[in-house]
């Protein structure tokens, strides 16, 4: 409930004869577009020039990283799903196959056109599997093709690699040893 | 009731009970993992020591003692004076539970346990942030100790809970602790699996990852649960579980504190058998005959429909030959919705109990115990409600017959009009009963599965599975106990307390509570029932 104290009520400025006329702030507007006329373009033509990655952590689309043995390397323990502010991943976990590995992800879904790019998943992920790569361009002839799921995820990865590649994984506030593998956790220190 | 001071604060005490509990149900958080309630006390964690006041031994003074004493041990006495919050029970609360974590993987997030897990919340409240070891953890092996069970030793803290739950409650004694100090583990004796009847259980109790179901390994992290109160339908026992879903999929079953009925506990046939609520050959719509013609009608039209055709029927052949048969799996509100409804109709119609599915005899756990000092019953009865609709027909009174004699006077040609409510999820109907019943002019289905029967009625109605529904249960006993809807009906099927409201010809939405305060007015047993809040004593 808006309270009487708090409205303030703004009257309208008194304009003097000049003003009323509007050719002074006429000029001074042609002034700037013709200024520009002569300044160096800072648009591009796309998609024929590209423009230059400005930031290293740029949010675009989402990859699924490979670790060092090429397998997928996340987990599935729904961090990102539970952190994703617009509820577009969708995780179906599974026994991994491998002996050091709990969990893998059978089924990996993530819709581009839900996601809102904030980041959340790759800030969430304990395994630095997921995260957002350079890549803007994506396209696609219907929603279903924007579904992506582990297999596209997965080759974002391979053809971003070389421009973003993947971090060294650390569990961070672990006070032990210095550099030891971090594998499936069974022997890493407490958070 | 013994009054006790617990941090200067006096709490009044059940008689009996150890400090810990009367602590807990004050509301205190007092941490602790071999405590439960159920369960013998060893004393064993060390995680609840407290410290008390006692006489001095020469002067007699009452000075605080220099010892802890373990608060699950000591019972309570009038005006004893116990006290948590000093440095000296927090920095062993610390001291303890660095010692849990020494070995503990840090594999929390492939953990199934995590967010419902002691060890985490014990060691945010209590613990520390850093670990100070450094040396190799040891890795303990991963065990398939049964058919249903998982034991992650490695996650293990020792507790013995579940050692004690099958040697206590289950009476089976399958687990036992092998090796001694830092090596001990959870073992099951070799070539005899954890098997018993209530072998669930011990994942329930387990205040950490160790145990695990292999049935709801890796389906979906805990905190997407939603929990639905609900009673158990599977015997006549009348458990109180939490029915938790995502989605509208309902993913595991948990039971609820039920004092004097299910205690802590539930049945391993209880818990694992809701699967046929996701069955995809479940009847989604209702259907009705038209002559040769199978329609699907809209739901707003099946009042009308149904009143139609049994007004047609009655004024050929006469209320008397309208036989209605209350199904033993149907909510008490929904049995009531049915009964009035046909009576308003005809006055004469013919009330009766339905199929009651025995199985063998009444299990009673302990295994091997007297039937008195039974902690957990089984019941024979495979159905929820037998009790609430014989209750049901008794208070409404008129014609009423044994399900033998129905099937029979059907054959006979005495029952032209049946209104058959089925919904078991498995042993229905028999071919002799199809044999007679479709002798009926007018026969209405109400299932959940397609069978014999559905495809001899005129009018087929799907069933809801209980998750779907909310309504109450009677069980064995005569404790009536409401249960509430936890997901949403399949595609197209609407809740069965919902169209027998539309059809009983009331108007809005049905809901359990509302039809009891209809049923209470005309019969006082129903009176009371939502007034039993099942309170949980005891927070793991």
């Amino acid at each position: 409930m808006i309270e009487e104290k708090d409205i303030i009520i703004v009257d309208e400025p008194d304009l003097s004869t000049t003003e009323k006329l509007y050719l002074p702030q006429v000029v001074q507007g042609l002034r700037t577009t013709f200024k520009h006329l002569f300044k160096k373009n800072i648009t591009v033509q796309y998609p024929e020039v590209k423009r230059e990655q400005r930031v290293e952590n740029y949010r675009g689309v989402h990859r699924l990283n490979r670790d060092e043995k090429d397998r997928v390397a996340c987990v599935a323990c729904f961090m990102c799903q539970t952190a994703c502010p617009a509820n577009c991943i969708h995780i179906v976990a599974g026994e991994s196959p491998w002996e050091d590995r709990e969990k893998y992800p059978v089924q990996f879904d993530l819709d581009e056109l839900r996601c809102i790019y904030c980041g959340m998943c790759e800030e969430a992920c304990p395994v630095d599997a997921i995260e957002l790569t350079p890549e803007y361009d994506i396209v696609g002839r219907s929603r279903e093709e924007m579904v992506f799921d582990k297999e596209k995820l997965l080759a974002v990865f391979e053809r971003t690699k070389d421009v973003k590649p993947r971090k060294n994984p650390r569990i961070t506030g672990y006070a032990g040893t210095g550099d030891r593998e971090q594998s499936s956790g069974n022997t890493e220190g407490e958070g | 009731m013994p009054k006790i001071i617990i941090d200067g604060t006096e709490i009044e005490a059940r008689d009996g009970v150890p400090v810990l509990q009367a602590a807990l149900e004050s509301g205190l958080d007092i941490p602790h993992y071999c405590y439960h309630p159920g369960l013998s006390i060893v004393a064993s964690c060390r995680l609840c020591l407290m410290e008390m006041k006692l006489p001095h031994p020469q002067t007699k003074e009452m000075g605080w003692a220099p010892k802890l004493f373990p608060s699950c041990q000591t019972p309570v006495r009038e005006g004893m004076e116990v006290r948590f919050g000093t440095e000296k029970v927090e920095a062993n609360q610390k001291t303890c539970m660095e010692y849990f974590l020494l070995n503990h993987p840090l594999d929390c997030p492939v953990c199934d346990q995590a967010g419902e897990c002691h060890l985490q919340d014990y060691s945010y409240k209590f613990g520390s942030a850093e670990s100070r070891m450094y040396e190799q953890k040891q890795v303990n092996p991963k065990k398939d100790i049964g058919p249903k069970t998982l034991l992650y030793s490695d996650r293990c803290v020792m507790c013995t809970r579940c050692v004690r739950f099958a040697n206590e409650v289950a009476g089976t004694g399958e687990l036992c602790v092998t090796n001694r100090g830092g090596r001990a583990e959870i073992d099951v004796f070799p070539g005899v699996p954890l098997d018993n009847g209530m072998q669930g259980n011990v994942v329930d109790i387990c205040p950490v990852g160790a145990l695990l179901d292999k049935d709801f390994m890796f389906k979906q992290r805990v905190w997407f649960l939603k929990g639905g109160d609900s009673i158990c339908p599977g015997c006549s026992t009348g458990c109180a579980i939490r029915v938790d879903s995502n989605e509208n999929v309902v993913h595991r079953l948990k039971p609820r504190f039920n004092p004097g009925v299910n205690d802590w506990w539930m049945c391993d046939a209880g818990r694992f058998d809701f699967k046929y609520v996701h069955d995809v050959k479940r009847i989604a719509k209702p259907r009705l005959r038209r002559g040769q013609e199978s329609d699907t009608p809209d739901w707003s039209e099946i009042p009308d429909i149904v009143r139609y055709r049994f007004e047609q029927h009655i004024a050929r052949r006469g209320g008397a030959s309208v036989a209605v048969v209350l199904s033993p799996m149907m909510a008490n509100e929904e049995a009531w919705l049915l009964a009035t409804y046909i009576r308003s109709l005809a006055p004469e119609a013919t009330l009766l109990l339905g199929h009651v599915p025995i199985e063998g005899e009444d299990e009673r756990y302990p295994v091997g115990c007297n039937d008195d000092d039974a902690k957990f019953t089984i019941n024979n009865e495979k159905c929820p409600n037998r009790r609430g609709v014989e209750m049901l027909i008794e208070q409404l009174g008129g014609s009423t017959c044994a399900f033998e004699v129905f099937a029979k006077k059907c054959a006979d040609g005495e029952f032209t009009a049946a209104w058959v409510v089925g919904g078991y999820p498995k042993g229905w109907p028999t071919k002799d009963l199809t044999k007679s019943v479709k002798k009926c002019e007018l026969l209405v289905a109400q299932d959940i599965f397609e069978n014999e029967l559905t495809g001899e009625a005129e009018i087929v109605l799907p069933a809801c599975a209980w998750v779907e529904r909310d309504g109450s249960f009677t069980n064995a006993g005569g404790k009536i106990q409401p249960f509430e809807r936890a997901i949403d009906p399949i595609q197209g099927a609407r809740r069965d307390g919902q169209y027998l409201f539309e059809i009983a010809g009331n108007e809005g939405l049905y809901s359990g509570e509302r039809v009891r305060e209809m049923m209470a007015d005309k019969m006082a047993a129903y009176a009371n029932v939502a007034e039993a809040p099942l309170k949980p004593a005891h927070q793991h």
